[in-house]
């Protein structure tokens, strides 16, 4: 290089420094930075504020110390309320309270939701294709219903007295059901004010599950369904060995997200319940809620809400790791 | 980009955003000595005041008529109403007192004050507004003690609320039954019950009518709280510890509740309570004959439900004296980080001890008024028809005491044993018990 070219060689563009793909990396990071942005500020930090909360006794009814509120008159505890968990107060009852029913909320409702939404997507599947568009339509409608509005309407349903379950059984001389006031009143073991929300959330849900199912059942290959058929296998066979082991991946991304999604199940049974009849409803975000914004207990409802996080990591790791396929086919 | 880029680019970001945060979060909520609040009345300047209430349409009508003719009276005054719906109102207070972005002035529920007042997030009552003695002189006890913490005010109350004494009836239900009404019960508890009774009605086993409906979420605890001081019991331990609650007089009162179900089937606890039919909803849609609440029920009822005839009477007391808890009620606080406190507190003064101004908001937003010259004015029924009821038994109110987290105890203590005594699930004893253990952990927990 000549002395020339070394005094006027042009500045380097600052994106540069990304190495000899800049460019590239200079657009894969103005892609990302919103939403990675985003990400932080209002899903990180939330976390790491929840986790700050739970070792504080925490209100905002007290202005505590300088920092934040921490300090003072919010002091630090450590790990107390996560001891308390484990104790007889009452706070202590409700959190197990609500975690068993939060347990059994998401244990009955994903499994439930995939019974109906499997066969509910084969069977819109098969249907002539002038009237796919028109049964998906339907079968999504509640999902994009607003939570507050599928409450009331199936709150109303389940009214003892003017409700159409009731005016059903009564029709048919059954006794009516008092679906959500009864505590003594179980199927199954589970309280049925539980069933009674449960199948108002998997109603309200159910239609994102559906289209996730309908897009894996169009992406299996004809030809494989077609070469059970010509082996002879009926169409029950072709899907319990054909559709079913290939819609796996799909089923395990739906379970996870409904999982998920009734781990944080709240509005619905909020506006139904409200956690009751003795707490038969009462799930963790309920409990979280009524902690933090009804008797100011922030500190032990970040408690909580941690607790919440780790089940809802854990068991989403599980059905991950339970689901880890080393197949996959070519179309 | 090399991963090592990207690792350092996430951090720098985390660290910026944390970093941000932590700086703008401490700066908005000054502490208290930072603040002064400032003089402005002397000058010419403008000064806007903010105003929180829930926003319930008759209470937000009676404080703009309010913020009118303060702002009349005092043109460099601007108050600017913010309302929120009441679970929102809630989360914001407990969201923005930690940021100090609450409003001058907040419309609080008398037992949510001292909460924030020992914790720092409320004005004392300067005296120049009322001495302690000129406000117990002024105002009913119940509402008043709400707001006095410790030695200090930390506010007034516009409203005596008030759960028990006086109950709707609904006169097609009496006339069906064919009982007497107006209702002839008078002071007779007997009486009462024996009319519940009657007005209740069944298809094959199953009520469809109750004919005194009381389980609900505020009425259980507070007719439980009213029948001990009725028998002569007190439900605070000596020393204010804490609550007494397995006591005689609890005792007998539980016991006389559950005999309205068990023994004279005025009500069916699982199919009429706070979750199912409850009380405003089950009366107004002609399922309950008898309702007990407060009074603001009517005025509810002959704004939504013009088509129900009904009528606002006394209920006979359960005991030998017509005492009752009340639960202090609506009044108005100032922030202690509103830099006009000064102004506030006139604005405060204003709205709750000018006669005028008081009774304007309590006709409008039809509660029962705290301050005692106008409960005491003859011409209020007037306006007010339904507050006749309760207006004699209004001084025999008594604040229900500073509870250490009232909404625990009443929505996850006291309703639900109360109702599991009703629904036969626990016996009286053991529920009086249950009740008194866990409320007592909540005084030890402070």
């Amino acid at each position: 290089m000549s002395s020339l070219e070394r005094t006027i060689t042009p500045p380097r563009r600052w994106w540069k420094v990304f190495g000899k793909r800049g460019g590239r990396s200079y657009f894969v990071l103005t892609a990302l930075l919103p939403l990675l942005s985003y990400m932080l500020l209002w899903e990180v930090l939330p976390i790491i504020w929840t986790l700050c909360l739970s070792f504080f006794d925490y209100s905002p009814s007290r202005s505590g110390g300088v920092i934040l509120g921490f300090g003072g008159t919010n002091p630090y505890i450590g790990l107390e309320h996560f001891r308390r968990m484990m104790g007889n107060s009452l706070q202590a009852q409700l959190f197990r309270t609500s975690l068993i029913n939060t347990l059994m909320f998401a244990f009955i409702a994903v499994p439930l939701n995939l019974l109906i939404t499997i066969p509910l997507a084969v069977a819109i599947e098969s249907v002539h294709e002038r009237f796919k568009g028109f049964f998906r339509f339907i079968y999504f409608l509640p999902t994009v219903t607003t939570s507050v509005a599928v409450a009331a309407m199936w709150k109303y349903l389940y009214h003892p007295q003017q409700g159409l379950f009731n005016i059903i059984l009564k029709g048919v001389g059954l006794q009516p059901v008092i679906w959500l006031g009864d505590p003594r009143a179980t199927l199954g073991g589970v309280p049925v004010a539980l069933w009674a929300v449960i199948l108002a959330s998997v109603w309200h849900d159910m239609g994102y599950n559906l289209i996730i199912l309908i897009a894996a059942l169009q992406a299996i290959p004809e030809t494989f369904k077609e070469a059970a058929r010509i082996d002879g296998a009926s169409e029950w066979r072709v899907f319990w060995h054909i559709t079913l082991p290939l819609l796996r991946p799909a089923i395990v991304s739906a379970s996870t997200l409904t999982m998920m999604y009734f781990f944080h199940a709240f509005d619905i049974i909020q506006i139904m319940t409200d956690g009751g009849p003795s707490n038969q409803t009462q799930v963790l975000v309920l409990d979280i809620y009524q902690n933090a914004f009804r008797s100011g207990r922030m500190g032990w409802a970040g408690a909580e809400a941690f607790i919440l996080f780790l089940i809802v990591l854990l068991v989403t790791l599980l059905q991950l790791r339970l689901a880890r396929k080393e197949w996959h086919y070519d179309t | 980009m090399k991963p090592n880029s990207i690792k350092v680019l996430f951090y720098l970001l985390l660290l910026t955003v944390i970093g941000g945060l932590l700086i703008s979060c401490g700066n908005q909520a000054p502490s208290v000595e930072e603040q002064s609040p400032q003089t402005t009345e002397a000058t010419d300047e403008v000064v806007e005041l903010r105003l929180w209430t829930h926003s319930n349409s008759s209470f937000v009508a009676a404080n703009e008529e309010l913020i009118q003719r303060f702002e009349a009276e005092h043109p460099n005054v601007k108050i600017k109403l913010e309302t929120f719906d009441y679970d929102i109102f809630i989360q914001t207070l407990q969201t923005s007192m930690p940021a100090g972005t609450e409003a001058d002035i907040i419309e609080m529920f008398g037992s949510w004050v001292c909460t924030y007042a020992d914790g720092g997030r409320l004005a004392p009552m300067p005296e120049q507004v009322a001495t302690l003695a000129e406000a117990q002189n002024a105002f009913f006890a119940a509402p008043l003690e709400g707001y006095h913490c410790g030695d200090q005010l930390y506010g007034l109350p516009h409203e005596f609320n008030i759960e028990y004494g006086g109950v709707l009836v609904n006169p097609a239900l009496f006339e069906a039954a064919g009982v007497a009404y107006p209702p002839t019960w008078g002071e007779d508890k007997d009486q009462f019950v024996a009319d519940a009774a009657k007005l209740s009605q069944f298809e094959s086993d199953t009520m469809t009518a109750t004919g005194f409906h009381f389980i609900n979420g505020d009425g259980l605890p507070f007719l439980l709280l009213a029948g001990i001081l009725q028998e002569g019991g007190e439900y605070w331990k000596p020393d204010g510890s804490g609550l007494q609650l397995n006591t005689p007089e609890a005792q007998k009162t539980l016991t006389w509740m559950k005999s309205l179900v068990s023994e004279h089937k005025v009500i069916d606890p699982f199919l009429f309570n706070q979750e199912n039919n409850s009380v405003v909803e089950a009366f107004f849609s002609n399922r309950a004959a008898v309702a007990l609440v407060g009074p603001w029920a009517a005025a509810t009822g002959k704004t939504d439900f013009p088509e129900i005839e009904f009528d606002y009477v006394a209920m006979p007391h359960m005991g030998s004296t017509p005492a009752f808890v009340a639960d202090s009620g609506w009044g108005k606080v100032v922030s202690v980080n509103s830099k006009h406190q000064e102004l506030a507190w006139e604005f405060v003064k204003f709205v709750t001890m000018n006669q005028e101004h008081a009774r304007t908001w309590n006709i409008k937003t039809a509660t029962v008024p705290a301050l005692q010259s106008i409960a005491e004015d003859p011409t209020l029924p007037e306006e007010l028809p339904w507050i006749q009821a309760v207006l004699p038994i209004l001084p025999h109110g008594r604040y229900v005491g500073p509870l250490p987290d009232r909404n625990l105890f009443w929505g996850e203590i006291a309703y639900p044993h109360i109702l599991a005594v009703l629904q036969d699930q626990e016996t009286v004893e053991d529920a009086l018990i249950a009740m008194e253990e866990e409320v007592n952990e909540t005084f030890e927990a402070r």
